[in-house]
């Protein structure tokens, strides 16, 4: 990730991140028990690629591909959940927390990937990005509150 | 005849020139006194349509109905009174005796009309001249039905500690039919009841001393009263009509008072069960919780060979083995269970489907297979150090108590959570002698446990740190858990409308010493025994299976019930799935 050599780089290798969420969640809607979870893991994978296309279509500015700056509420929840691993019998829990920490992931990787880029038209992009990715972790932690932490 | 007799009657002719006194001025009307008994009026947003009113008035002038503009919902039928002045006598008992104090009458009296129908009204809706009337009769300041409910004798919280004795003790005869004389059978409860019981039915049979009718009413509608009437979440006292004015009945504690008299060994006769004559189908139960064991006890009297499987040593689910014995002695259990063996239900205990047995031989062998498996399988709090020695789930220590294990945690206890499960362990530390402390993300007002827990916890001395995240458990240096750090929070309104989100405060981290930590943040249900060729054809939502009306999954001989169904968590809900369930089953196999 340190070795970019032009813009272009950094956002082929976002291009390449998302294609790797998308086989992730793909991967394991395969695994998983029950069609609800194989659905929704689908539309997580979906998700994912729609952000690589977001990426492919950077050429201009922000505003042209949707993108907002609006800062959105961290429940910090993947910050002290331990890690899963996928496995068969995951449960709703396993799948949220997974998806959490996805998403925390890819917040991280786009801030960092903008830190790297002085193009400020592009910049922007990927901290819209990154807020995106932000506001799909919150959806994820607020449907573990809501299910999950239901009695907590 | 005398002279007197003939000129007697010409005397009234002295009063021709005298003035009128009965209508001076005959174009007004000469109002009623501040706190006449005139026309009804009805604030219909207050009004329950409890039925009160009509059931009081001895001349059969109210009569309930319905209202376009108005729709039943929890604890208010959706009916409102109409009133006949063909019948009223204007006695004002069904203004003295409103629940909610809705219905008043005005001070006006006089009203003309030459349609005979306009003087049958629904007051409140139909619109009248007096309905902003501030005179006229109210609810006077005394009860027609007492207010205060006949309190329960229970343990002291300061003889609770060392001990695990049930805490209430039950009603007497005398006073159990003193609270059963506050109830004005008005039956909202039964439909707020899951299980929609005969309340008023059962409450009218204690107050006429009549146990055995009482035990028939029960059992129609569930078949495990006993353990109801101690640890039932009692919805049916949330909408009781007279606790718009005073306390609600004692509902839970007069189905428990009924089920304390009649001795097991009389059930089958008062229950009229004699030699079940099988009707040649199988139904295949997996899990002796309450909704497995309400739909074998429904499916049993109708003929049907119930065998169920259950991985556990003994029947209940998580009443037998989550309930703590100050709440619910296990001698209770054992013996409705016992009546269920006694009527011809199989118990094939110890018998973990998909390790024991496998789902596939059940679902062949049987005509029908009921799911009751419950919500056995704890969630993890997901922090680290969660698995060292001294964390503990809630569900495995409750189990190893009331299996009267010995269990040692310290001096000090940290319990996550803030539902039921996470009281009873907090309550049960607290009788081992710890100090006990609960953290919780939330408020205490936000808490979905029960008010009487939280208030018996708080009895008993526990203490609720609100607002605390668990982020990491520390080791000592043997690797036992030493001390939980946590993050204080703040509650962050949600733009949404949802609850308010708990957001860590940065730097708030705070360390607490402890022994035990025991995790109660909730359970899920364990699919583990279900083969993929029937987990991808049963539709589930959030991991609880979707069933229909009847309680049946997309497989059509599969019925589901209890907390792997239902989003109430409580016992009364799966009683009820599976009595649903078994009229399902029925209605398949027998049409």
């Amino acid at each position: 990730m340190d070795n970019f050599k032009s813009t272009e780089d950094i956002i082929n290798y976002a291009i390449q991140s998302e294609q790797e969420a998308h086989d992730f969640y793909m991967e394991l809607s395969e695994l998983v028990k029950f069609n609800e979870l194989k659905i929704i893991l689908k539309q997580f994978a979906a998700e994912e690629l729609g952000h690589k296309q977001k990426l492919s279509r950077i050429i201009v500015s922000a505003d042209q591909i949707g993108l907002t700056q609006e800062s959105v509420l961290d429940m910090k929840m993947s910050d002290y959940h331990v890690d899963i691993i996928p496995k068969k019998d995951m449960t709703y829990q396993d799948l949220l927390t997974i998806a959490m920490k996805k998403e925390k992931g890819a917040f991280k990787l786009y801030t960092d990937l903008a830190n790297k880029i002085t193009d400020q038209n592009i910049k922007e992009i990927f901290l819209g990005l990154a807020q995106e990715e932000a506001k799909h972790k919150l959806r994820f932690e607020i449907e573990y509150d809501e299910y999950i932490l239901k009695d907590n | 005849m005398s002279l007197k007799d003939i000129l007697s009657p010409l005397s009234a002719w002295r009063n021709i020139t005298r003035e009128p006194v009965t209508i001076k001025d005959p174009l007004n009307d000469r109002p009623g006194a501040p706190r006449y008994r005139g026309f009804h009026k009805n604030d219909i947003e207050k009004c329950i349509g409890c039925g009160t009113c009509e059931t009081i008035c001895e001349n059969e002038a109210i009569d309930l109905v319905e209202v376009a503009s108005i729709n039943a919902k929890n604890g208010d039928s959706g009916l409102r009174p109409l009133v006949d002045y063909g019948r009223c006598c204007w006695c004002a008992l069904c203004v003295d005796v409103c629940t909610t104090g809705s219905l008043t009458m005005s001070n006006e009296y006089t009203w003309v009309s030459n349609n005979p129908e306009d003087f049958r009204y629904i007051p409140g809706v139909d619109k009248k001249s007096w309905d902003d009337s501030e005179l006229g009769w109210k609810k006077p300041d005394y009860d027609l039905i007492p207010a205060g409910r006949i309190d329960m004798e229970e343990l002291k919280p300061a003889d609770r500690e060392g001990t695990f004795l049930e805490i209430v003790r039950g009603y007497s005869r005398a006073q159990a039919e003193k609270e059963a004389d506050r109830c004005t059978e008005c039956g909202l409860c039964i439909s707020a009841c899951p299980a929609h019981m005969d309340i008023p039915g059962y409450i009218k049979a204690v107050r006429e001393g009549n146990m055995e009718e009482g035990l028939r009413l029960l059992y129609e509608t569930n078949p495990l009263p006993e353990m109801c009437g101690r640890v039932c979440t009692h919805k049916c006292e949330e909408v009781c009509a007279v606790g718009h004015s005073g306390d609600p009945l004692a509902i839970r504690w007069l189905k428990r008072y009924i089920a304390d008299q009649v001795p097991f060994e009389e059930y089958k006769r008062i229950l009229g069960i004699q030699e079940i004559e099988g009707n040649g189908k199988k139904v295949g139960i997996i899990g002796a919780g309450p909704s497995g064991l309400s739909a074998a006890y429904y499916l049993r009297i109708r003929g049907f060979e119930v065998s169920i499987y259950e991985a556990k040593s003994k029947g209940g689910g998580m009443t037998m083995y989550g309930i703590p014995k100050y709440r619910l002695p296990i001698n209770m259990l054992d013996s409705e269970i016992g009546f269920l063996e006694e009527i011809g239900v199989k118990f094939e205990y110890e018998t973990r489907v998909g390790e024991d047995i496998s789902f596939d031989d059940i679902y062949t062998k049987h005509d029908a297979v009921f799911i009751g498996i419950g919500f056995e399988k704890p969630y993890k709090i997901n922090i680290e150090g969660e698995n060292m020695p001294g964390s503990l789930q809630a569900i495995s220590f409750l189990d190893d108590i009331n299996k009267d294990k010995t269990v040692d945690v310290g001096k000090t206890v940290a319990v996550i959570g803030g539902g039921n499960v996470a009281m009873d362990a907090a309550r049960v530390s607290k009788r081992l002698g710890a100090e006990v402390i609960m953290l919780y993300r939330r408020r205490v007002e936000d808490m979905p446990a029960d008010q009487e827990e939280i208030h018996g916890a708080y009895e008993e001395g526990v203490q609720i740190y609100q607002q605390t995240i668990p982020v990491e458990l520390i080791p000592d240096e043997k690797g036992k858990v030493k001390a939980i750090k946590y993050l204080k929070a703040e509650m962050v309104a949600d733009d949404k409308g949802g609850r308010p989100r708990p957001v860590p405060i940065e730097g708030s981290e705070t360390i607490l010493e402890i022994d035990t930590l025991i995790g109660a943040i909730g359970q899920e249900a364990d699919y583990s025994f279900l083969p993929e060729k029937y987990s991808d054809s049963i539709q589930t939502d959030r991991g609880r299976m979707i069933v229909n009306e009847n309680n049946q999954t997309n497989l059509e001989k599969v019925f589901a019930g209890g907390d792997a169904v239902n989003r109430t968590a409580d016992a009364i809900s799966a009683i009820a799935d599976g009595h649903r369930a078994a009229n399902g089953i029925e209605k398949l196999l027998l049409g």
